[in-house]
């Protein structure tokens, strides 16, 4: 581990970015965004570039804060962390490009929180202590409940009720499963202590039963990926969140979780991980199969998207209680490439509902013959979702398959033919919206930063699909 | 003679301060504005006199009857620093009410005057009269709007059950005199070291002082007066309540707890009964203000049923304490974080337009982020303080009230209270959900602060945010305020 200052600027630059959002006038806020946020994604390549040179050993920086508390800000940057940190700048640019009535209402608020966003996603991403983590986490919900709330539509406030009190509920049983674990340290060495590196002394002792301390981590991350059967709350935001917060739910949020799984329940619970693997395994291909059929069913593209994330999330979640490291790597890869394509899938559904309003998957709506070059790039996109061969999808999915089967056949069986009705409703999705004999009212087809945006994503999803080497270090 | 002259300092202030508000009012009872300014030096004379004592050792003046240590002096710091803060912010509130007169600054020193002995008494005598001292002028002061029925309603209940209470005090006062011989903490404490006979007669007057202040903070089930009073008192008021006396009566209640020695042995079995009865009542308190405070359709009691939600953690933290006084620490830096917060939402309640305080439904804030943003913005900041999100003040008093609680093995109580805490969010959710995400309603009451006013909120909500990324400072604070038997 190499020890280095790089790291703060990650978490400086976001919220200096939020502060002077409302120095910034109302008509440049959008080119204000992507330049920082663009700044923001350099400095990450650069950082990240940095820390894989020492060979998967990454960078780290301790700084002291609340040590009366025993907290301390500890962060991190290693080879599980350096791709979310990646995938999340990279999203934040694609987003803050999305024109819509977020660049028109309370324009200065919006920057201000995605950079707040941004900040809070990073400590999240590279703490290692879990206080400032659990902060960063709660910190999350703050933008997201407010965007929905400002920009979202119809139904709204219900729906950011839910999904505040189901994730709040979930965290705060981890705050005291933190509490728990800090005290216990307490009891053993005589100090309090919440850093990762000293918590994980407790794992050694075979008389101390951490289960309940699981149960509160592990309802947290479930709720927040989400998982069957926590996935309540999660159609009705996803459908109601203006699209920018639509896409950082299910590509970086969601990830959230992920990480946490990788980041804080592998090393600290991997006895109850043990214990309970049959269970989870059994949850997540379950969440694979009844979100595919969830999707399946549904009537707004926007619903059917929501439940295809619950599905390839599954895929995922089978990969990290496959609890091997090669798991655990396959499931990091999905993870990307899941937060690509389905961001790729948001952004192009944005375009399309932009130009044709109440769309529904009841009926035919015809709109690829008025605007072939969008419609291309969606196709491409909706193959990507769906794992076809020669995208990064199918290296994912494939790969966690592969590591799970060992584990489980049973489960890995089922989850594959997630796969196939993965087809089943991507290709209901591109059918319904794009064919059929609609009259349409043509507005103008895709183009300019839109375009260049989506071609950018789709190369990326397709180039990764034939040369997964880069994310393949942490299997060897 | 000088020496004590100088502990005294901050009691010898607010006297003659009080004597002067006293002297204005009699001239002309409108004259307010100089009675106004009295009170604002004899706050800030107080703030500094009281700073002074900081950094000096615990000394009993008055014959042992009253305690000058830096708890007493810290706390006296504060409920006059908030107290300042009301007075500055409210000025605008009293003038639309049309309560704006000499009187009221009279009544509010003299409050705090009477909290501030409270805090100090070593004695359970004048426990009791300065409790009398701090209680007297609360109820005028609920009262204070004469022709508001509510108002009446509110200085009524709230004077009876509060005569009712003192003679309760007495009754267990006398019975702890009965036990033990005196009615000296100190002595009482002493007494407690070598005991081990019969402790019928002492437990029967320990539980009675107990429940009396148990009252006064409105644990539940003794919680039922406060709604009442907080809705029916004019705004400025109940911040003063929920703030100054709230805390006093704590701060007290924690010395209560503490009346004799656990460590000896005649006493261990009665700690774990009395460890028992906080148990069941924290249960109450945070159960009943949680699930009741998000079916309230009006503010004032919606922050009522909040503050016996807060209730209930404070007593979470008591039981931390109880055995670990190292402990201790986090019931006054919760009190510090929860005035804080308290006062600042207040102060914004009292900018509603409204005579009477009418327009204070929740349904009035509907929409209010499209009219009057910094109203939106600001309270959205305390409200989310008070469910205690991260970045505010609130998240690290429940953090170290959680943490201590926990390290005296309520593991079972903390889950309870996390999911409370849950449950208590969404009802101050709701305010914000309101405020921000539908339009306005054009009838509603609109919220319009004098400048003085806003400054001290968003002093207050700065403050809120500064103590939720560097709490460090005050934490040192309280850390070195022991609680001295």
């Amino acid at each position: 581990m190499e020890n280095s200052q790089e790291l703060t600027a990650l978490l400086i630059l976001p919220l200096l970015g939020s502060l002077l959002a409302w120095a910034v006038p109302k008509a440049s806020q959008r080119l204000y965004a992507l330049f920082i946020s663009a700044i923001h994604f350099a400095l990450a390549i650069f950082i990240a570039s940095h820390a894989s040179l020492g060979h998967g050993a990454g960078l780290e920086q301790n700084l002291p804060w609340l040590s009366d508390l025993g907290v301390q800000l500890q962060l991190r940057m290693d080879s599980v962390s350096v791709w979310f940190i990646l995938l999340s700048a990279f999203i934040s640019f694609v987003v803050l490009g999305l024109k819509g009535t977020w660049y028109r209402r309370n324009t200065q608020l919006f920057t201000s929180l995605s950079f707040f966003l941004i900040f809070a996603l990073n400590t999240a991403f590279l703490s290692t202590n879990l206080i400032v983590f659990y902060l960063a986490y709660e910190a999350v919900f703050i933008p997201m409940i407010l965007m929905v709330g400002i920009w979202g539509s119809n139904a709204k406030a219900a729906s950011v009720f839910r999904f505040f009190l189901m994730s709040f509920f979930g965290s705060i049983l981890m705050l005291v499963s933190i509490f728990y674990l800090s005290y216990l340290h307490f009891v053993k060495t005589g100090s309090f202590s919440t850093n990762l590196s000293d918590l994980v002394v407790l794992t050694t002792d075979p008389n101390i039963s951490l289960s309940w301390c699981f149960l509160g981590f592990f309802l947290a991350f479930a709720i927040k990926v989400p998982m069957f059967p926590f996935h309540g709350w999660l159609k009705e935001v996803y459908v109601n969140a203006p699209t920018p917060a639509t896409i950082w739910m299910s590509s970086i949020l969601s990830k959230l979780g992920i990480f946490g799984f990788i980041r804080f329940i592998s090393p600290l619970f991997m006895s109850s991980l043990i214990e309970f693997q049959g269970v989870l395994l059994a949850l997540a291909a379950f969440s694979v199969i009844y979100a595919a059929f969830l999707a399946i069913q549904a009537k707004n593209p926007k619903a059917l998207l929501a439940y295809s994330s619950i599905s390839h999330l599954g895929f995922v979640m089978l990969g990290v209680f496959s609890l091997s490291e090669a798991g655990k790597a396959s499931a990091i890869i999905l993870s990307v490439s899941h937060g690509l394509t389905s961001a790729v899938l948001f952004y192009l559904l944005e375009l399309v509902e932009e130009r044709q309003e109440g769309i529904s998957l009841d009926r035919y709506s015809g709109l690829a013959k008025s605007y072939p070059l969008l419609f291309t790039c969606l196709f491409i996109g909706v193959l990507a979702s769906l794992s076809l061969p020669g995208t990064f999808n199918f290296v994912g999915e494939f790969l966690v398959l592969l590591h799970a089967y060992p584990v489980s056949a049973l489960c890995t069986i089922l989850s594959g033919l997630g796969v196939i009705f993965g087809s089943v409703y991507m290709l209901k999705f591109y059918q319904r919206l794009g064919f059929g004999t609609a009259e349409v009212e043509v507005v103008k087809d895709i183009a300019g930063f839109d375009l260049v945006v989506v071609v950018l994503i789709l190369s990326m999803v397709v180039y990764f699909g034939f040369q997964p080497a880069i994310f393949m270090g942490g299997m060897n | 003679m000088f020496d004590s002259l100088s502990v005294l300092g901050p009691w010898i202030f607010l006297g003659l301060g009080i004597l002067l508000t006293m002297l204005v009012s009699s001239i002309r009872i409108e004259t307010k504005i100089p009675a106004k300014m009295v009170t604002l030096a004899t706050l800030a004379l107080v703030m500094i006199s009281s700073a002074h004592l900081f950094s000096q050792d615990t000394k009993t003046v008055v014959n042992g009857l009253l305690e000058v240590s830096p708890l007493t002096s810290m706390v006296l710091f504060f409920m006059s620093g908030i107290s300042f803060l009301f007075v500055v912010g409210s000025s605008g509130y009293l003038n639309k009410e049309k309560l704006h007169f000499s009187d009221y600054y009279n009544l509010v020193l003299l409050l705090v005057l009477g909290a501030s002995v409270l805090v100090s008494a070593k004695d359970l005598f004048v426990m009791f009269l300065s409790l009398e001292l701090m209680s007297l002028p609360a109820y005028a002061l609920v009262g204070f709007r004469r022709n508001d029925s509510r108002s009446n309603e509110a200085a009524l209940k709230y004077f009876i059950l509060g005569g009712a209470l003192g003679a309760v005090f007495l009754l267990g006062t006398s019975f702890i005199f009965g036990a033990s011989g005196s009615t000296q903490l100190g002595q009482i404490f002493e007494w407690s070291k070598g005991y081990n006979g019969e402790l019928l007669l002492f437990v029967v007057g320990h539980l009675l002082i107990l429940f009396a202040f148990l009252f006064k903070v409105a644990a539940a089930p003794f919680h039922f007066w406060k709604p009442d009073v907080y809705e029916g008192a004019p705004v400025s008021v109940t911040g003063l309540m929920a703030t100054v006396i709230t805390s006093a009566a704590f701060v007290v209640l924690v010395r209560l707890f503490n009346l004799v020695d656990f460590h000896s042995s005649g006493f261990t079995q009665y700690l774990d009964s009395l460890k028992q009865l906080i148990r069941i009542v924290a249960v109450m308190s945070l159960i009943g203000g949680s699930t009741i405070l998000i079916l309230q359709k009006n503010l004032k009691r919606m922050l009522a049923y909040s503050s016996i939600n807060h209730t209930g953690y404070l007593l979470l933290g008591l039981l931390g304490t109880l055995g670990h006084p190292e402990q201790i620490y986090s019931i006054w830096f919760y009190l510090a974080g929860y005035s804080v917060i308290t006062c600042g939402l207040f102060l914004m309640l009292s900018q509603s337009e409204t005579a009477n305080d009418q327009g204070l439904e929740l349904v009035d804030l509907t929409g209010i982020m499209k009219r009057n943003p910094f109203f939106a913005v600001v309270s959205s900041i305390f409200f989310f303080s008070m469910s205690g999100m991260p970045f505010t003040v609130g998240f690290f008093t429940k953090y170290t009230v959680f943490m201590s609680s926990i390290s005296a093995g309520e593991v079972t109580l903390v889950i309870l209270a996390a999911i409370c805490t849950v449950v208590a969010a969404y009802g101050y959710l709701r305010p914000i959900a309101l405020m921000v995400m539908r339009d306005p309603d054009p009838t509603a009451a609109n919220f319009v602060g004098t400048r003085a006013n806003q400054t001290v909120i968003v002093l207050l909500a700065l403050l809120c945010l500064f103590l939720g990324v560097f709490p460090q400072a005050l934490i040192q604070m309280t850390k070195g305020l022991e609680l001295i038997p």
